[in-house]
């Protein structure tokens, strides 16, 4: 386990032995004072710190300073609140503060803060994919495909959902550059090939197998030695070829055609599908014994049409380098409500022609004359929220707990939203911790009136 | 309510609740650790009991 470099600021003697204790496998230094902890910052380098707040019974939240002075040099600050107040706990917070528990809970919250400040690091380290190679700006896409990437270097195979053209290619090999693995990544669309042919892409073949089979190949299987291979349209496999796929997962092992010769190939699965897998197995296209091969982590990608910031960031990447494209107010309005049934594909493409013709301005005409022959197709109604079919079949595709923190992000949120962002109404109303509030409010990025700019 | 008395309870609360997670550590200390751990959760049991005396004295 990666040992961090941790700094407690705690004045209480059995608090400090307590934090130790439970800090006991990391680089941990004590610091009883303000004085000492802000010297300790200056002279360091910490990844992250525990602070009390309120050194000893004459203090006045001193804490704080020591959280803006670590704040300052990025050490990630975690407050370790005596039932201290919300302004305070607000305070710390608008300081550079990134979590909090309540002192008496180490035993449950120090390993939780810990496990998720190093998965936190390493998505961080990525975060920069969104405005690179898998761009988006919607905040539930980002949290997903940061989510998603907490499980890149892992052995863990990754189902990848959405409809066509939403970039699940781009977000797998976003994965898999992820991956730290030493293999390639190679792609198949199942859905390209007949059974036979998948067979011969999949396996490979010998010189002479089949009629045609004019020399050898080697199949993806082994190309994606030590790499990753993506199964594009997984749904589209028939089941006999499916059979034969689980057993190449299973065994690690296959026969290419014509060969008595076993080939050994050790590759990571990622795989998609535009389909609704529970849906494909409930019909006896999907094998069940697969999909739980396949599935270990799930993710959602939400169509264009949900996601309309995204279509301006889009259309701006895809004119990086290349000719600038400005549009009328009326254009830019017309196809962010455009139900873009095609997805980011269509949109690039429908760029890809505004670049290769004269430029400049677009205007309302324009965008109407290439996106559906003029027709704007209405705008797709959002999913309904919270019904219990769909967070159930959200729980299904991301797991449970990744439906929870959803619905309660979005209760939160709401109910936020509707008392005026009073932080305690909504404690009260909702009846949850402060830390869970803080942690949504975070998370989420929810702008509060009298948030600090 | 006076800040002395906030300040009062809130060194109680906080010292109380180092004595719980002083009590969920103690079966795991080895012999040595909670001949220290008992030093410093005797210590803090005199100050919670001084912190209670204070407070008897602001009501």
């Amino acid at each position: 386990m990666q040992k961090l470099n941790i700094l407690v600021l705690e004045d209480d003697k059995l608090a400090q032995k307590i934090m130790a204790s439970r800090l006991a496998a990391h680089n941990v230094d004590l610091a009883g004072d303000l004085k000492t902890a802000l010297k300790k910052i200056e002279a360091n380098r910490y990844d992250l710190g525990f602070f009390d707040l309120m050194l000893g019974p004459d203090d006045d939240y001193s804490g704080l300073r020591a959280i803006a002075a670590a704040a300052a040099r990025n050490v990630y600050a975690v407050v370790v609140s005596s039932s201290d107040s919300d302004e305070i706990i607000d305070r710390a917070y608008e300081l550079g503060a990134g979590d909090f528990y309540s002192k008496g809970n180490e035993e449950s919250n120090v390993a939780d803060i810990l496990r998720k400040f190093l998965q936190n690091r390493k998505a961080a380290a990525a975060t920069d994919i969104f405005t690179s190679a898998f761009i988006t700006g919607d905040p539930e896409t980002k949290a997903a495909a940061g989510e998603a990437l907490k499980y890149a270097p892992t052995e863990l195979p990754i189902l990848i959902l959405g409809p066509s053209g939403t970039g699940k290619t781009s977000l797998a090999k976003v994965l898999h550059e992820h991956s730290g693995r030493e293999g390639a990544f190679v792609a198949i669309n199942c859905s390209a090939y007949g059974e036979d042919l998948l067979e011969a892409e999949l396996f490979g073949y010998r010189k002479g197998a089949f009629t045609g089979a004019a020399d050898s190949r080697k199949g993806r299987l082994l190309e994606a030695h030590k790499g990753t291979l993506f199964l594009d349209e997984i749904g589209a496999m028939s089941l006999g070829m499916q059979s034969k796929l689980l057993k190449a997962i299973e065994e690690r092992s296959f026969y290419p055609l014509g060969s008595e010769k076993p080939e050994h190939s050790e590759f990571r699965v990622i795989s998609a599908t535009l389909e609704d897998p529970q849906d494909l197995i409930a019909k006896g296209k999907m094998r069940f014994d697969l999909f739980q091969r396949v599935h270990g982590y799930t993710i959602n990608l939400k169509p264009l049409a949900d996601r309309k910031t995204d279509v301006f960031l889009l259309a701006q990447h895809f004119t990086k380098g290349g000719k600038r494209l400005s549009f009328t107010a009326e254009a830019r309005a017309w196809m962010e409500d455009y139900a873009w049934p095609g997805n980011v594909r269509e949109l690039k493409k429908f760029i890809d022609l505004l670049s290769s013709g004269e430029g400049g301005r677009v205007g309302l005409d324009t965008v109407q004359k290439h996106l559906k022959g003029g027709q704007g197709a209405p705008r797709r109604a959002p999913e309904a929220a919270g019904g219990p079919d769909a967070v159930y079949t959200d729980a299904l595709k991301r797991g449970l707990e990744a439906a929870l923190e959803k619905i309660s992000g979005e209760i939160i949120a709401r109910n936020l939203r509707e008392n005026g962002g009073k932080k305690t109404k909504t404690l009260e109303d909702l009846k949850i911790s402060t830390r869970l509030l803080y942690a949504t409010i975070k998370r989420l990025g929810i702008a509060l009136p009298g948030d600090k700019k | 309510m006076t800040a002395d008395l906030t300040k009062l309870l809130h060194d109680l609360k906080s010292k109380c609740a180092s004595l719980k997670s002083a009590a969920d550590l103690y079966k795991d200390c080895s012999a040595g650790e909670k001949k220290e751990m008992l030093a410093l959760m005797t210590a803090a049991a005199d100050e919670i009991a001084k912190t209670v005396q204070a407070l008897g004295k602001t009501a």
